[in-house]
């Protein structure tokens, strides 16, 4: 219980820290508020195109669509603030620059320095955009969520996230073994696969999205948990795929530490 | 001097295509991050449009079309701005263009060749199909999006010498061409004003029109007067191009020896 106090007390500072350095240039504050709505009006313009084509894309109403597209923000916006600007060049910074070798000193959880040390608060800008886009969504459907459905969103919100870490880590795991194989941005073009439901996808595809690399479970599953009824199998899928991921995460980064020999040394 | 560009371009080629050739890894990430829209497109579009009238061809078409025309003047010349490599550059007797213009295509050749056959798996698993002589008359449209695209990211790109958000810049020029230029959804099918005015813009030019010569979907007289207006956006591109950098020059100032 004290380590998880001292890690969430780290993060805290960890992000006043970088928040308090970003807020020092407000012109950049500026942009990348018009930036990311810029890009949100974007998919939201994408998905009126589409729907002035059809009335359900795989089986998705407008409305259900623009809740998956707010969750998808959502979740991404956690992504690209916390975990992507240090996972990014991990095995370039981390493993061939020795950067990990600092960190491996320090008095703290070396995933946690490696994966969530720093942040990019501008990024953080996406959430409530996120989050309006699923207020949209819901009220287009006409239907309000019963307080059931939205806990268990936000319960499949956190699956997703932590989900979504633990691939990044995974990921950048490997770099123990093979170096020069940065699959950050492999991985983050792959996350663009769930931004629509994974129904419009052929069964491999499909297949692969939930039991391989779980981008199924990132927008497509919390968002129909929000409108439509309640799929208890969905749910623990999801909750089971955050635990097995965190696993084999951690098994991943133990036994790559152990190879591990420094770059420095 | 003006017969030696080709000469120092070529060369500037071939250097930077032997630079990028321990960067393959690199240049995967690269062909992914562009292929990706594309092919969420081919997918999207196929769940739309019943099976026949999806625009499976196009988008494959689109894939390739992007990686040819990928531009990353944001990166290749704006960061010598920031950096100020741009003053050795501004010293030697060429054009500093030609610089970028040569690692823009080293760049293309090396995406070509690590993205084209994913194209072509691509093709054969969704069952796209072309003919030959519409494939060859697309050709003078993609080398016109080619230059349309280096052109237009090389404008945003001189931007750098006023701000240091010159990605931002570009990443919002990139919206554009995702939304107006054909990967959000083929340009006929986009609804009605949207439509005229994606066709009158220059982001159809530099991205959808290849693919939609190539597919048979713009022929004869329409595909001339497209070319046409390709051709004009070209030159509007280059004569503001020219404009921007001498005024950017200008207020270029760089500190040291």
């Amino acid at each position: 219980m004290r380590t998880v106090l001292k890690v969430a007390r780290l993060f805290g500072a960890g992000f006043s820290m970088s928040l308090r350095q970003t807020l020092a240039f407000r012109v950049n504050l500026a942009f990348d508020i018009v930036m990311a709505v810029v890009q949100l009006l974007s998919t939201l313009a994408t998905v009126l195109i589409i729907f002035s084509r059809t009335d359900s894309l795989a089986g998705w109403t407008r409305p259900e669509v623009f809740v998956l597209i707010g969750t998808f923000e959502l979740i991404s916006g956690v992504k690209t603030t916390f975990v992507d600007p240090n996972l990014a060049n991990f095995p370039t910074r981390g493993i061939r620059e020795g950067h990990l070798d600092h960190q491996l000193l320090q008095p703290a959880p070396s995933m946690f320095l490696v994966s969530l040390g720093t942040a990019a608060p501008l990024a953080a800008v996406q959430i409530p955009l996120g989050l309006v886009v699923v207020g949209m969504g819901v009220s287009m459907g006409g239907q309000v969520p019963g307080p059931g459905a939205v806990v268990v969103w936000l319960l499949l919100v956190g699956a997703a996230t932590v989900t979504m870490w633990a691939v990044g880590m995974l990921l950048a795991s490997l770099a123990f073994w093979a170096s020069k194989l940065d699959l950050q941005s492999l991985y983050g073009n792959a996350w663009q696969f769930a931004r629509y439901p994974s129904d419009i996808y052929a069964k491999p595809l499909r297949f692969l999205f939930t039991y391989v690399l779980p981008l199924a479970l990132i927008a497509t599953v919390p968002a129909r948990a929000l409108v439509r009824p309640f799929d208890l199998s969905s749910v623990l899928l999801a909750l089971a795929a955050g635990v097995v991921a965190v696993g084999l995460a951690v098994v991943a980064w133990r036994r790559g530490l152990k190879r591990y020999t420094g770059a420095t040394s | 001097m003006n017969s030696r560009i080709p000469q120092l371009v070529a060369i500037r080629v071939r250097n930077q295509f032997m630079d990028w050739s321990g960067a393959w890894w690199f240049t995967v990430t690269l062909v992914a991050n562009h292929a990706i829209g594309p092919l969420i497109g081919l997918v999207v579009w196929s769940a739309v449009m019943p099976s026949g009238q999806a625009p499976v061809s196009y988008y494959v078409a689109l894939v390739a079309v992007q990686l040819l025309t990928a531009s990353f003047e944001n990166h290749t010349f704006s960061e010598s701005v920031y950096d100020g490599r741009v003053s050795h550059d501004l010293l030697k007797p060429q054009p500093v263009i030609i610089g970028p213009v040569g690692e823009n295509i080293a760049i293309r050749v090396w995406m070509g060749i690590f993205g084209l056959p994913l194209t072509v798996v691509t093709a054969l698993l969704v069952g796209a199909s072309y003919r030959w002589s519409e494939a060859l008359l697309a050709v003078p449209a993609l080398i016109g999006a080619a230059v349309l695209r280096f052109l237009w990211t090389w404008l945003l790109a001189l931007a750098a010498f006023w701000t240091e958000r010159v990605h931002a810049i570009v990443a919002f020029g990139n919206i554009l061409i995702f939304l107006l230029g054909g990967t959000a959804a083929p340009i006929a099918l986009l609804p009605e004003p949207l439509r005229s005015i994606a066709l009158a813009l220059p982001f159809h030019a530099m991205l959808g029109l290849p693919a939609e010569i190539a597919t048979g979907a713009v022929q004869g007289s329409d595909a001339g007067s497209a070319i046409l207006l390709q051709l004009g956006w070209g030159v509007a591109f280059a004569g503001v191009a020219a404009v921007v950098w001498r005024r950017g020059v200008r207020r270029y100032a760089v500190i040291g020896a």
